[in-house]
């Protein structure tokens, strides 16, 4: 498994999104995206999932450009979900995780005992089981943004690219979609790339972090380093300080309101 | 746990069930009932191919390709509403959201316009035109426009947004021109044009089931194949291709579909309006979560209502029928407004 994007560019418009973006992940490999708003990072990962059609540039999985893969083998190997997904009112959470599994099934074939097996997996990896017969209008944002994630869960896919999973999350299930990444990326050796704001959680989870700004690369590289570099104050336009935990946890940022800068 | 929910969890399918006999009752009493007051026993004899000549005429000639025009008709039109509204994700579409009902207009005035001039110099005298290519160049007409709306949105991506934004333009600027055409008339072709705008199925023949009939085949045959494609187009583009949907190709062949089954049944029996639109919301109404139900259900819907609708417009019209768009319009109207109000 490989998948890397060569020079992308990618514009809306007349407004350039991305300038020449280089990356590649490895199998098993836990990417996180961060930057502030408008950075590119919802759009980088549109075209990793091969949504977007690049101005230049390439992205390929396994050396194939992703434009030639038919959109039903792609979505055997990489599942995406994007940031406000939008689903029929009256659907319940299993209809939906059930839908994950379309890739697999096709247009006719009837859902076997493997389908099931993934939409049960699915559902108790989220914590959603009990409510799988619940309406989606029913639930709460933090509910449903569940259900969305087993219905990419469902796919089965090497590898999972979630634009900002945790936002509309409590504290609680912010720190359960993170330590569900982690477990992909451990036991089943899934790639995951995502995009999220908080700092800390993206250094916690993530093997390596990638910085964007307006759209440009501006670091590549695990937290240590990054926290090092002194990037994050000035790409974030704040103020303050990495500290250091200790017992090789993640370095933590702590941000100084009162000294950070208009 | 009460009756009613023993019978939802024990026979899921129940509204099929339940349906089924009424649609069948529904065309059965549309052929044995009419203006003209016949015995069930002659009506009997003429369907088992006996009987005068007067009653097989009554019966054999108009009442029972009427009937089986109003069916075929019903389910055209309630399934390209229940299509359109599922990719455009708008529940207020209906075939006149691609402007084929339009298209299907305005070829009709100008075919009348022209061929009147072509072959007739008097355009009082109604016998003089041909009416019987009037369901073929509505249907050339309506998939006409319903292809130039494709490909203006294409243009642009093909988003449900983009197909009714050029939908609604194209199909106001045909009904214009549509109108300009009729009001410089005489009064024979404003006659056959009224009557068609308004829905009839007054003088459906045989003719019209065969037009119908494999398009209505074709249609239904595809629908097994479109079933999971409908429910992955209800999701957001970037939703539905992540899942693995050839979005445009599967949306493509789904609005294609639509518009042929539209076309050809506005151009049989004229725009019976509400129907497309009503019909798949009733369906969604009775059938709830269970979604493979909708489909099913629409098909028996739509075929029982405009077969009713028609009964109800000869009973009480008596030899001035009351028009079934008319009729589907008047009782579409409460049966949207309930339905409204119970969807939270």
């Amino acid at each position: 498994m490989s998948l890397q994007c060569t020079d992308l560019s990618v514009s809306y418009g007349s407004r350039q999104a991305l300038h020449a973006l280089t990356l590649s992940v490895q199998k098993g490999e836990v990417l996180a995206l961060i930057g502030p708003n408008g950075s590119g990072k919802s759009t980088a990962l549109h075209a990793l999932a091969g949504l977007t059609r690049p101005d230049s540039g390439s992205v390929e999985l396994d050396g194939r450009a992703l434009a030639s893969w038919r959109r039903r083998d792609l979505a055997k190997r990489l599942s995406f979900l994007p940031q406000a997904p939008i689903a029929p009112d009256e659907m319940s959470v299993e209809q939906l995780v059930r839908q994950g599994r379309f890739a697999h099934v096709g247009l006719w074939r009837a859902y076997g005992s493997q389908d099931q097996a993934a939409i049960d997996w699915a559902l108790d990896s989220t914590g959603l089981a009990d409510l799988a017969g619940r309406g989606l209008r029913e639930l709460s944002g933090g509910e449903r943004q569940r259900a969305w994630i087993a219905a990419a869960l469902a796919q089965e896919a090497e590898i999972l690219i979630l634009d900002e999973p945790t936002s509309f999350l409590d504290i609680g299930h912010q720190v359960e979609v993170l330590e569900l990444v982690g477990r992909l990326s451990r036991d089943r050796g899934v790639t995951v790339i995502l995009a999220i704001h908080d700092l800390n959680q993206a250094m916690m989870v993530a093997d390596r972090v990638v910085l964007l700004n307006r759209g440009r690369l501006s670091f590549e590289g695990p937290a240590g380093p990054l926290a090092a570099s002194g990037l994050i104050e000035k790409t974030f336009n704040v103020q303050g300080r990495f500290v250091d935990l200790g017992n090789g946890a993640a370095p933590h940022f702590d941000v100084d309101l009162r000294r950070s800068r208009r | 746990m009460n009756l009613a929910g023993t019978i939802q969890t024990r026979f899921p399918d129940w509204p099929l069930w339940t349906l089924a006999p009424v649609a069948l009752l529904a065309g059965t009493a549309a052929v044995f009932m009419g203006v003209v007051n016949m015995p069930p026993g002659e009506v009997l004899n003429v369907l088992l191919g006996h009987g005068s000549a007067d009653a097989r005429l009554i019966i054999g000639d108009i009442r029972l390709p009427r009937v089986i025009t109003g069916l075929l008709a019903g389910i055209h039109f309630s399934v390209a509403g229940l299509l359109l509204q599922s990719i455009t994700r708008n529940p207020l579409a209906d075939p006149s959201i691609m402007g084929v009902s339009q298209g299907a207009t305005l070829a009709i005035s100008i075919f009348l316009f022209v061929a009147v001039y072509g072959f007739n110099s008097d355009p009082h005298v109604l016998y003089s035109l041909p009416v019987q290519w009037l369901p073929l160049v509505g249907c050339l007409g309506g998939g006409l426009a319903g292809v130039v709306v494709y490909f203006l949105a294409m243009r642009h991506g093909l988003s449900p947004l983009r197909v009714t934004l050029c939908g609604i333009a194209v199909g106001a600027v045909l009904h214009a021109l549509a109108m300009g055409i009729i009001s410089g008339w005489g009064t024979a072709r404003l006659e056959i044009v009224m009557q068609w705008l308004a829905g009839s199925l007054y003088a459906r023949s045989w003719d019209h089931v065969v037009f119908l009939l494999p398009l209505t085949l074709l249609g239904l045959l595809a629908l097994p194949l479109l079933r999971r494609p409908i429910d992955m187009l209800r999701f957001d583009a970037d939703v539905a291709r992540s899942f693995g949907l050839s979005y445009r190709r599967q949306f493509s062949i789904i609005l294609l579909i639509a518009c042929m089954l539209a076309a050809s049944a506005v151009g049989a029996v004229g725009p019976l309006i509400f129907v497309g639109l009503v019909v798949p919301h009733l369906a969604r109404f009775i059938a709830g979560r269970r979604f493979a139900l909708v489909l099913p259900l629409t098909i028996f819907l739509g075929a029982t209502l405009v077969v009713v609708g028609d009964l109800v417009g000869r009973l009480i019209g008596g030899s001035q029928e009351i028009p079934i768009g008319v009729v589907t319009a008047i009782g579409g109207a409460p049966i949207l407004l309930s339905l409204l109000r119970r969807t939270p």
